[in-house]
């Protein structure tokens, strides 16, 4: 890799405070996206994988939300702790931002076509005619049939679907260098859900745009992301390539959400295996590992110690938060590691 | 959205039909007639006069009577007051009425969203805290303490100034309306202060303001554009009731600042039993009430196209 990437997250720290305490919500997150990568964040409701994301848009509500360090530097230049005005020079022309639901995260009172040429012209300046003449333009881009009339039609008259490939035409019009999708296809169904990614990926691979890509379907990773950061508890406990993740899963966790994921190939009547007991609360980190109290292989300095990144030996860029993946850490078999492989290679 | 507005008029007819039909029963359930309170008759006199007003009649007829006169927009002659048909007494005071409501209401209206927004904006900070008392005051002392309050303003402002820059009571121009209309539009302007509070907060946190943020959008720009719109539709819905009760229920501010209004005739109808008087007035005050409902309906649909276009 040469030169800094397009987005480097160090140390981001995210807290809220709430009547119950201050919750932790992220615990000093790093992560690199280069240009043109997309990259998956996958962890379970509540990991703090959408707060992540959110931060660095600034749009976490301050109160109660703050950044309590960490820097995020896009092209160099840092993103928190911004002043509004110098945050919008960036929000929505050099990073563009879909959202879960889009039902909702539209205005209810304003065409289609005046929500994406709103973008055009704070960012530009380019003139109302002009800028809903690109609205409808960046509307046909997302394969909108009748994309004229629909443009002057207003949210409630879209399916979601429709939508959601609405909320990409404003996301991309100012042609991002990088745009974030915060679980952009867990409101809608199945077969729309394909359609979507589907063109997602075809925008990206044609303006080599970045991509963060947020879910916690495991099926989504492995079809569209390069790169996948697995977060667990505000914390990413596992990174590396999507090949890595799937294959050589170095972390429980990750095999834990492999074996909770359905699949069509194989045994039909499998069983899913569910992960027991639930995520620990942030109101209180626990000193050690996170997934210690879930993972069925957890030792003692597993509960007293939080592991520090193990990276693989073989393969660049993998690295787990596991003691397991310590050098001297006891075999698991169905687990990859790295230091066993290695030794036993030897 | 023809079909949607002649559907809304049908149900209002309706309604009218029913506020006349109840207020007819309602006022003859009353014991005494108008003619109770004539000084100075006989038996015999009373009894020419109720057969001249076809008060001898059953109440069936009456009503059947009253109702085709109705129909035809005739409300009648007054009991009494001589020789005054009901028609001429609205049409000589409502417009002062409807000048004072119409007045009232826009200060109610701009006062409410301008409060409701800031208050929003700066929400548990020191202007929400000053502003949301008022409000409180504004809702629960009634009209005619504020009406004297501010007479006695102006009174003092024009002794401070040694001239008269508002008058104090009266009624003809512009200037004579300032002061009972903001009084008369205090009670609905501290709602509507509320409302559009509760409403501004609520729309923050929709996710579509997320978006706009995400979008980079100005601060003012999300708040016009994306907050202030959708957060005056459930101010809108009451504003046409408000409108109605405004512009009819003014008799108080109107007797402290000696207008003219019609609110004063209706009190006195109800208190004589002047059964045209009290027909006519209450009719003309639900068809108004309802034809205001009926407007602001149609306003809502311009401003939500969701309304509109269903």
């Amino acid at each position: 890799m040469n030169g800094p990437a397009l987005l480097e997250v160090e140390g981001l720290t995210v807290e809220f405070e709430t009547y119950g305490g201050t919750v932790k919500a992220v615990r000093g997150v790093d992560f690199t996206v280069e240009a043109g990568e997309v990259m998956a964040i996958v962890g379970e409701s509540g990991c703090g994988k959408s707060v992540t994301v959110q931060s660095l848009m600034g749009i976490i509500p301050m109160p109660p939300g703050k950044i309590t360090a960490g820097s995020a530097r896009l092209n160099g230049s840092e993103l928190l702790g911004l002043e509004p005005r110098a945050a919008n020079a960036f929000r929505g022309k050099e990073i563009g931002m879909i959202f879960q639901d889009p039902m909702t995260s539209l205005n209810p009172t304003m065409t289609i076509g005046d929500q994406i040429a709103e973008t055009l012209k704070v960012h530009r300046g380019i003139p109302d005619q002009q800028a809903f003449e690109s609205a409808i333009k960046l509307l046909e881009m997302t394969h909108i049939p009748e994309a004229k009339k629909r443009a002057k039609q207003y949210p409630f008259e879209f399916s979601g679907g429709m939508l959601q490939r609405a909320m990409i035409a404003q996301s991309l019009a100012c042609s991002p260098s990088l745009l974030i999708a915060d679980e952009p296809t867990t409101a809608l169904d199945v077969t729309i859900q394909a359609q979507i990614l589907d063109l997602l990926k075809t925008l990206q691979a044609r303006d080599s745009m970045a991509v963060i890509l947020i879910t916690h379907d495991l099926a989504v990773v492995a079809r569209t992301a390069q790169k996948v950061c697995v977060m667990y508890a505000g914390q990413i406990i596992e990174h590396g390539s999507v090949d890595d993740i799937f294959y050589q899963s170095a972390h429980p966790y990750t095999l834990g959400l492999k074996s909770a994921m359905p699949s069509n190939v194989g045994d039909r009547d499998k069983s899913l295996n569910p992960i027991p007991g639930s995520p620990p609360d942030l109101f209180s980190p626990p000193l050690g590992c996170g997934y210690a109290a879930r993972c069925p292989h957890a030792m003692r300095i597993c509960h007293e110690e939080n592991p520090p990144f193990f990276q693989d030996s073989l393969s660049d860029g993998h690295a787990a938060r596991c003691w397991l993946q310590a050098p001297n850490a006891p075999v698991v078999p169905e687990l990859y590691q790295s230091n066993k492989i290695a030794s036993d290679g030897a | 959205m023809l079909r949607y507005t002649l559907g809304r008029l049908l149900s209002g007819i309706i309604t009218v039909w029913f506020i006349a039909t109840a207020t007819f029963l309602a006022m003859h359930a009353v014991p005494g007639d108008p003619l109770m309170n004539e000084k100075a008759t006989t038996a015999e006199i009373r009894e020419n006069l109720a057969r001249k007003y076809g008060l001898d009649r059953p109440l069936a007829e009456q009503y059947v009577i009253y109702l085709s006169n109705m129909i035809q927009g005739d409300f009648g002659i007054s009991f009494t007051q001589q020789n005054r048909r009901v028609n001429d007494i609205i049409k000589d005071h409502f417009p002062v009425s409807a000048a004072l409501g119409i007045l009232a209401i826009t200060f109610a209206a701009l006062g409410g969203i301008l409060w409701g927004a800031i208050t929003a904006l700066y929400r548990n900070q020191l202007p929400d805290i000053i502003i949301m008392f008022l409000v409180i005051l504004g809702i629960s002392v009634p009209s005619f303490v504020f009406a004297a309050l501010g007479q006695l303003l102006l009174v003092n402002l024009n002794q401070w100034f040694g001239t008269s820059i508002l008058p104090v009571a009266g009624w003809g121009t512009f200037s004579h309306m300032l002061m009972p209309s903001l009084v008369l539009g205090l009670g609905t302007m501290a709602l509507l202060t509320r409302l559009m509070r509760s409403s501004m907060l609520e729309v923050v946190n929709e996710d579509f303001i997320k978006t706009a943020k995400a979008k980079g959008l100005s601060p003012q720009r999300i708040f016009f554009k994306h907050q202030l719109r959708n957060a005056i539709l459930p101010v809108v819905t009451v504003l046409g009731p408000q409108i109605a009760a405004i512009t009819t229920g003014g008799f108080v501010v109107e007797l402290v600042f000696a207008i003219p209004g019609l609110g004063r005739y209706f009190v006195q109808a109800v208190q004589q039993l002047d059964y045209t008087v009290i027909m006519g007035t209450t009719v003309f005050y639900g068809a108004f009430l309802v034809l205001m409902v009926i407007l602001v309906d149609i306003i809502y649909g311009f401003i939500d196209p969701r309304v509109r276009l269903k």
